[in-house]
């Protein structure tokens, strides 16, 4: 097993953002899961000026990554101009491009895996999971100044997991079937061995310690290869959330990255106590409970010993961040998260509503592929 | 052949009806279901046969199934047994050329500018290059070389659409495949249409019928097509959407279709794509878009290949023949992989070729429309035809192979990563 090293921490802006969202490639005959990956990229001409277009595991997918930016403003016309970039692009080859964390009804061994030796070494790996790992995320990195500050902002936004999980929750249909859940995607993602939580762990010291453990123990050979919820990324000197479903618009995808990024300035600004022993015990539960019941969950507190309604937590939230969010210029993209706190309404509940209306998942694909470029928001 | 077999147990029958006088009078001609469950099963053999020991595309043993145990060689499907399977024919080629209707996406030529290039490139070159070669290397007449081109020019959506269905393939060379073969058929329907009013100009001197015919052909499939459509979404539209009911009220409305367009002696072949472009045009709410047809159409594919097989006049076969089909195809090749090569376009040279030799099969809606033509002159039109029906015939073996061969060299289909032990 060739491991690679951990390297130095990349300082980088405070508060610097960066967003990825894996996007689903589908048929516009059917609105089913296409093969067309490689050939999209591969006759694709563009200067890279919005960020990047790349390869994911399986012919399926696709993912966008903005180039780091300051505000969030700048990150909504990053993610703007790579979806049309994107959208002209699978126009000329007759494919259609859709948000969502899973695909509704797509059979997952039709996928095929890329070609190139970390794809190949995946699937060689994790053999069938590979292929089910066809589920679509969007990750959001928050610049650090320094390496123990990540570490330290990698514990406290673990509390926060539930949180991003609800309000981008957009996978609510597995092989066709509701699956009562509002992000069953997270549920491909905990198969994998290295997934989950980060450690208690309290400075970077203390991380490339346990990351040289982990390679010791022939367990992990890179960071890639650790699949955690929040997971410091070195050489782009951030904070990765990983927890969320690709949701169904790009406003909404911006949403949550002005949350991430005025979170963490709180965070930062008051530094509260983090209790990551106390937390461990309650994450897997909390993260449950956002996967299936979404804004409706009820988040454990092991340090109040209760349970709160995360609805609620979430609207304290929101309002906490609020001078943050204007100190930052991105208080105008909360305002969408708070309206779908207060309605209850999130793109779980627009997918599931439209396969009422429709009565196939075809149709909820193919309103949900419109509704990615803007069309019937 | 097949009277060896049968004039022992006819004498044996005949005593013994003196006899049992429940017994009816020995059957003269074979049931029409037994026939079709003999077809189904000779094809199948065969081709289950060849793909799994060859690797060779299953249609290419449905249509050997069809060589051998026609006229051509056992005589044990006699012509009678093949005009009395035609419906069967007929309903499994409208059902396929259905398909390929509502794969025809024009919208996509709207958006890429390089495929309508490459469509019209196909088009006017396959035409034109075996029109001349027809004309100039073979010496048929004008009308005969434009009725061999009008043949020969479009690739065989049946054969196309099961082969990519056999390789599950998926990707952009799948997708223009399907796209050069869609348009190409609706181009040589136009030009099939055209040449039926030149022979009766030409052989008749007729103009009411070199007028008329035309657009009896035409408008009659467009009117029963369109009929069809109108029909299947209306009775849909009252259905849940993707149930089964959908299916068979889509399947039962396509078999309508074929009926009346039998009955009034308009190509089924042309009705049906007809009906199939209407159905994806017109269903602006997406009443039957997702209805696929069941998997079941393979058993009416089976017969229709066995039976396409068993038409092709192989007894007839001469080496100048053969030697002349051959440069027809080649000439034909060279038009459509030089069409790929020159439009252009984002897909790499390499993936455009792989599209060229994808749409080189000639099979079922070639040979219907050869003998189609040939029925209107049956005296001189079966001999003028005899170029296309050969190179329909070496291309019924060769078609599907060299489809799936651009299928796998692409790397679209699944069973290259089944081979490696990849769960596919």
């Amino acid at each position: 097993m060739t491991t690679k090293a951990l390297g130095d921490f990349k300082d980088s802006a405070a508060f610097s953002l960066g967003v990825e969202l894996e996007l689903q490639l589908v048929s516009k005959r059917d609105f089913d899961l296409t093969r067309g990956a490689t050939d999209l990229l591969g006759s694709l001409d563009y200067d890279e000026r919005f960020g990047e277009i790349k390869l994911e595991i399986t012919e399926s997918m696709i993912e966008i990554s903005t180039q780091p930016q300051s505000t969030v403003d700048g990150i909504a016309a990053d993610l703007g101009g790579l979806r049309d970039t994107l959208r002209q692009h699978c126009e000329r080859n007759n494919i259609g491009v859709c948000g969502g964390g899973t695909h509704p009804f797509h059979h997952w061994p039709e996928r095929r895996i890329c070609p190139g030796d970390r794809f190949n070494d995946l699937y060689q790996r994790y053999g069938y999971l590979a292929k089910q790992f066809t589920v679509f995320g969007q990750h959001v990195h928050v610049g650090c100044t320094s390496a123990d500050e990540a570490i330290w902002l990698t514990q406290a936004l673990g509390v926060y997991v539930p949180a991003f999980i609800a309000l981008s929750a957009s996978s609510p249909f597995v092989d066709g079937v509701d699956s009562f859940y509002q992000s069953a995607r997270l549920n491909a993602v905990s198969a994998f061995p290295l997934s989950g939580q980060c450690p208690p762990l309290g400075s970077w010291q203390e991380f490339t310690e346990h990351f040289a453990f982990l390679q010791a123990c022939g367990i992990a050979q890179g960071i890639k290869d650790l699949y955690w919820d929040v997971r410091p990324k070195p050489e782009f000197g951030t904070v990765e959330i990983r927890v969320c479903d690709t949701p169904l618009t790009i406003e909404q995808a911006t949403s949550l990255a002005a949350l991430a990024q005025s979170l963490a300035r709180w965070l930062l600004r008051t530094r509260p106590p983090l209790h990551t022993a106390k937390q461990a015990h309650v994450a897997r539960y909390n993260k449950f409970q956002a996967c299936r019941y979404g804004l409706e969950a009820m988040i454990s507190d092991p340090v109040n010993l209760c349970q709160t309604p995360l609805k609620q937590t979430l609207a304290d939230l929101l309002e906490a961040v609020s001078d943050d969010a204007r100190e930052l210029d991105c208080a105008h993209w909360l305002t969408p998260l708070k309206q779908a706190v207060a309605e209850n309404m999130g793109d779980a509940a627009w997918l599931r509503a439209r396969e009422k209306q429709h009565g196939n998942m075809n149709d909820v694909v193919r309103e949900a592929s419109e509704r990615l470029m803007g069309k019937n928001n | 052949m097949i009277e060896t077999i049968t004039s022992p147990l006819r004498a044996v029958w005949e005593s013994l009806l003196e006899r049992l006088f429940f017994l009816p009078p020995f059957p003269e001609t074979i049931d029409s279901l037994a026939l079709f469950s003999l077809l189904l099963v000779v094809g199948l053999l065969l081709g289950e046969w060849l793909h799994a020991h060859a690797r060779w595309p299953k249609v290419t043993g449905y249509v050997l199934a069809g060589i051998v145990f026609g006229p051509s060689a056992l005589s044990w499907i006699s012509i009678e047994a093949l005009a009395q399977a035609r419906p069967i024919a007929d309903a499994a080629l409208g059902l396929l050329m259905m398909e390929v209707g509502r794969r025809l996406d024009l919208s996509w030529l709207r958006r890429n500018p390089e495929l309508l290039r490459s469509t019209l490139a196909d088009i006017t070159l396959s035409f034109a290059l075996i029109f001349i070669f027809a004309l100039w290397l073979v010496g048929l007449t004008p009308a005969w070389a434009a009725a061999t081109a009008a043949v020969t020019m479009a690739s065989a959506p049946a054969v196309v659409l099961l082969t990519i269905e056999e390789a599950k393939a998926q990707g952009q060379v799948t997708e223009r495949i399907i796209l050069h073969t869609a348009i190409s058929s609706a181009a040589s329907f136009v030009a099939f249409a055209i040449v039926l009013g030149i022979v009766h100009a030409e052989l008749s001197e007729d103009w009411l019928n070199a007028l008329v015919h035309p657009l009896w052909v035409v408008v009659g499939a467009l009117l029963v097509g369109g009929m069809g459509t109108w029909l299947a979404l209306r009775i849909a539209k009252t259905l849940p959407k993707g149930s089964l009911a959908q299916v068979f009220v889509l399947i039962a409305c396509a078999l309508l279709a074929v009926g009346i367009a039998r009955m009034l002696a308009v190509p089924v072949f042309l009705t049906l794509f007809l009906m199939g472009v209407l159905l994806a045009s017109r269903d602006q709410q997406q009443t039957l878009r997702y209805t696929a047809l069941p998997e079941g159409h393979w058993l009416l594919a089976i017969v229709l290949f066995v039976i396409v097989g068993a038409s092709l006049p192989w007894q007839e076969f001469t080496w100048l023949a053969g030697l002349q089909a051959l440069g027809l195809l080649l000439v034909r090749a060279a038009a459509k992989a030089g069409a790929m090569a020159w439009s252009g376009g984002s897909l790499p040279l390499p993936k455009r070729l792989l599209v060229g030799m994808g749409i080189q099969p000639l099979s079922a809606t070639a040979v219907f429309m050869a003998y189609e033509i040939a029925s209107l002159y049956p005296e001189v039109g079966r001999s003028a035809l005899t170029l296309p029906l050969f190179a329909a015939a070496m291309m019924e073996l060769v078609g599907p192979a060299l489809c799936r061969l651009a299928l796998h060299r692409s790397g679209e289909c699944e069973s290259g990563e089944r081979n490696r032990g990849g769960i596919a």
